[in-house]
């Protein structure tokens, strides 16, 4: 095949064909598509979450041209970014923005899958690869949260890592090493910072990699009627017609994240200092709220166990079952079917009124 | 009367010498402390401290917690006697030097034979001044004591007798917070001063002052003043015209210096005014306000102004420019909370208000220069920095404005590439 001068974009189509297999890439996408079923509309919350995701990737870096990464200097690099930095305001606040929004959008995203049953064989490593997701933007979200070096952020640093301290065996090690010592301290900060910027976005990478590579290859879950029933199955191509609704979808997230920094920008208040005492009603992020209440609920003693230890066995405990769900429920038994969507609604009943509480206390 | 004095004497009353000299003591008296626990078997006293204990004794009681008690020094030290005699009378007997009860003069004294000890005491408690005596006697109380006074107060009149503590101890007489009702307990007692001819409203006045609430409901022992940092402790006497300056200035450095160098202190020399005391009264100094330098009746101008004078114009210059600046702080502190509101980083106009605030406490002191140029130059500074801060203010309030445009423009822009999606979903071929 030869080049045209005439036209340089098929110029440059012909030079990329010659080279590599793109006419198999666009033979595949042509052939790609998506079920349509009554559940299709929570389909586009993973494309969401990914959106949000690259919104934190292009606003991460650019925060980090002037974001410097120690306790001295934090605090007043944030303030510099607000303050002074041109749009530096808006590039902060649609990072705190997103970050929250990522988290809830993946919650959602995990909620749909679970009630839609799509985490049954053959996808279970994209189940337990979307629940590793989860709990590393749960770690970004919890090593982000300190950077601006706020007090806020410090005390609620202290309070999340003194839960982790309560772990049997591994928990006081875990804290010391994120800790940088005994207590939350300058020596915190950078480790934080590593972990942000560094350790967490590349095994995110990995994971995003792997969790899109498993729904490719085996396409996205379709409605369980449709195998009674094939002649209702219905579907629509990815491209260009998910993909134009999915697009139209980010510009709506777009906005409403715009909408949401000019309205709410990300707060500063004032510097950590080690040395005060922690002010009143220390609370974490929205995400961690429902299980810092839990462990307030806590009785001091139960049984041989320390009150919060036995708390943090429940939620270890909800968690692997949570993990191991595809395996509990393969669709063989209806009532295990029903016991477990019965469990998944009451999860979420509780998750919501635990951060209900938690917020309003 | 006499609420403080007899039980004074109550307690030396067991006194059984006086005039007690260094060179009397054992050569170790003092610097062999007794074990922290402090049994009373291990306390020295002997066989006197056994007896007035068995007897229920005040004084024996008191003393277990005695900063001399604890030191070693026994009770022989003061009062003579033999305290290895289980017999009383054998411990009293002629020959043991036991003296009865210790006069006023002499409690000075046998204090003072150790105290006043440079090398007694230097081997012992070596930070411890030495010249409270020869303080004391320059005292009014010593001077007193001295033409035979005896309701005065001496050592332990206000340090106690048996339960002496440390000075920073806060269970000590003489602790700061406890020193103003201390010395209230006669000074403040109307009957018990009537002979001397002095007013009793000291302490009542010093409790309602800045001092006193500092002192007595913040406890602020490092800061306010209590009796003794104004009028000494040892050498307690009122000060003088000429000293008022002097004191307050030990404090107020910067205040003192600044009235010495003004017209004023000159003026007030002539007329015999009590330079700081003049304003701002003795015992009950209370908190300045712009009211209280105006040239309105009843202002502290006004005891020697008249309206129209100089004085009284330099006073409404205060008042109005004062007045006029924390106007504009009112402003500041709305915009700024608007700005705030708003989600606007206000920070940098609060710096620029708190420098205001500090240029501002700073004008306050240069009152007392009693200089309209002076004073004008800082209040040239507030008002630079009320300007920077106000303006700051407006600029957020912009910024706000600016950025809600922005995000309508964006918004529309948002809109028309959703619609423009819309529209190409709808050009899309149908499902099947």
């Amino acid at each position: 095949m030869s080049t045209s001068p005439e036209n340089p974009d098929r110029a440059l189509l012909a030079w990329a064909k010659d080279r590599y297999p793109i006419g198999k890439f666009v033979e595949w996408a042509k052939h790609k598509t998506v079920p349509i079923g009554p559940g299709a509309f929570w389909y586009y919350f993973g494309g969401i979450s990914l959106f949000l995701f690259l919104i934190q990737v292009g606003t991460g870096i650019l925060l980090m041209f002037y974001y410097k990464g120690s306790a001295d200097t934090a605090f007043e690099s944030v303030r510099f970014i607000s303050a002074k930095v041109p749009f530096g305001w808006l590039i902060r606040s649609v990072h705190a923005w997103s970050a929250n929004l990522m988290i809830l959008s993946v919650f959602i995203h995990m909620f749909s899958v679970f009630f839609l049953r799509a985490y049954r064989k053959p996808r279970e490593l994209t189940w337990l690869s979307g629940i590793a997701l989860l709990a590393l933007l749960l770690g970004f979200g919890f090593s982000g949260y300190l950077l601006p070096w706020n007090e806020l952020a410090f005390f609620a640093t202290k309070v999340g890592t003194d839960i982790i301290g309560v772990i049997p065996y591994i928990g006081d090690p875990i804290m010391y090493v994120l800790r940088g010592g005994e207590e939350v301290t300058g020596s915190t900060l950078p480790r934080f910072f590593a972990l942000h910027v560094a350790l967490f976005p590349a095994l995110l990478t990995g994971l995003i990699v792997a969790h899109l590579f498993f729904i490719q290859m085996q396409g996205i879950h379709e409605p369980e009627a449709w195998k009674e029933h094939p002649e209702q199955r219905k579907t629509m191509p990815f491209f260009p017609h998910f993909f134009m609704r999915e697009l139209m979808l980010w510009l709506i997230t777009l906005d409403i994240l715009a909408v949401l920094a000019v309205f709410f920008p990300a707060e500063l208040g004032i510097e950590a200092d080690p040395f005060s005492s922690a002010p009143a009603g220390i609370k974490p992020e929205w995400y961690f709220l429902s299980t810092f209440e839990f462990l307030k609920y806590m009785p001091a003693h139960v049984g041989p166990m320390e009150g919060e230890e036995f708390g943090l066995l429940l939620i270890s405990t909800g968690f692997l079952l949570w993990c191991l769900v595809p395996w509990i429920d393969r669709g063989r038994n209806p009532r295990v079917t029903k016991i477990v969507m019965a469990a998944g609604v009451a999860i979420l009943v509780f998750l919501t009124f635990m951060t209900y509480l938690g917020h309003s206390a | 009367m006499m609420k403080v004095f007899l039980p004074a004497l109550l307690l030396v009353c067991v006194a059984l010498s006086f005039d007690v000299r260094a060179e009397d003591l054992p050569a170790d008296a003092g610097i062999e402390a007794l074990p922290a626990d402090g049994k009373t078997e291990d306390l020295p006293g002997g066989q006197c401290l056994q007896c007035h204990l068995t007897a229920g004794d005040e004084v024996a009681e008191l003393w277990q917690d005695d900063v001399h008690a604890r030191a070693g020094i026994g009770c022989e030290t003061c009062h003579g006697g033999d305290p290895e005699q289980a017999d009383s009378d054998l411990a009293k007997r002629r020959g043991t030097g036991y003296q009865g009860e210790l006069s006023p003069r002499e409690i000075a004294s046998s204090c003072g034979g150790c105290h006043a000890d440079v090398e007694y005491m230097k081997v012992r408690k070596p930070l411890l001044p030495v010249d409270q005596l020869d303080k004391y006697w320059t005292s009014k109380h010593g001077k007193l004591l001295a033409e035979g006074e005896t309701r005065v107060a001496q050592c332990a009149s206000c340090h106690g007798a048996h339960g002496v503590r440390e000075v920073n101890d806060a269970k000590s007489p003489v602790y700061a917070v406890n020193v103003p009702a201390t010395c209230g307990h006669c000074h403040a007692d109307a009957d018990y001063m009537s002979d001397f001819d002095i007013k009793t409203d000291q302490y009542d006045d010093y409790v309602q002052s800045v001092h006193g609430k500092a002192l007595l409901e913040k406890n602020d022992v490092r800061g306010a003043p209590a009796c003794n940092d104004c009028h000494g402790n040892h050498g307690a006497a009122p000060p003088s015209i000429d000293a008022i300056t002097n004191i307050c200035g030990t404090c107020h450095s910067y205040n003192a210096e600044l009235f010495l160098g003004s017209p004023l202190a000159p003026a007030f020399k002539e007329k015999s005014l009590a330079d700081c005391v003049a304003c701002h009264s003795q015992h009950l100094i209370t908190h300045t306000s712009e009211e209280w330098v105006g040239d309105k009746p009843g202002a502290t101008c006004r005891k020697c102004h008249e309206d129209g004078e100089e004085g009284s114009e330099l006073a409404l210059y205060f008042v109005d420019t004062f007045g006029s600046v924390r106007q504009s702080f009112g402003e500041i502190e709305e915009l700024l909370a608007e700005a705030e509101n708003k989600g606007m980083d206000v920070t940098e106009g609060e710096d620029y208000a708190e420098a205001a605030r500090q240029s501002l406490m700073q004008a306050r002191t240069l009152i007392h220069s009693f200089s309209r140029s002076v004073v004008e130059e800082k209040v040239m500074e507030i008002s630079e920095n009320q300007a920077a801060a106000l303006e700051f203010g407006y600029a957020s309030l912009n910024a706000f404005e600016d950025r809600r445009r922005g995000l309508i423009v964006s918004s529309l822009l948002l809109l028309l590439l959703t619609i423009g999606v819309a529209i190409k979903i709808r050009t899309l071929p149908p499902l099947d």
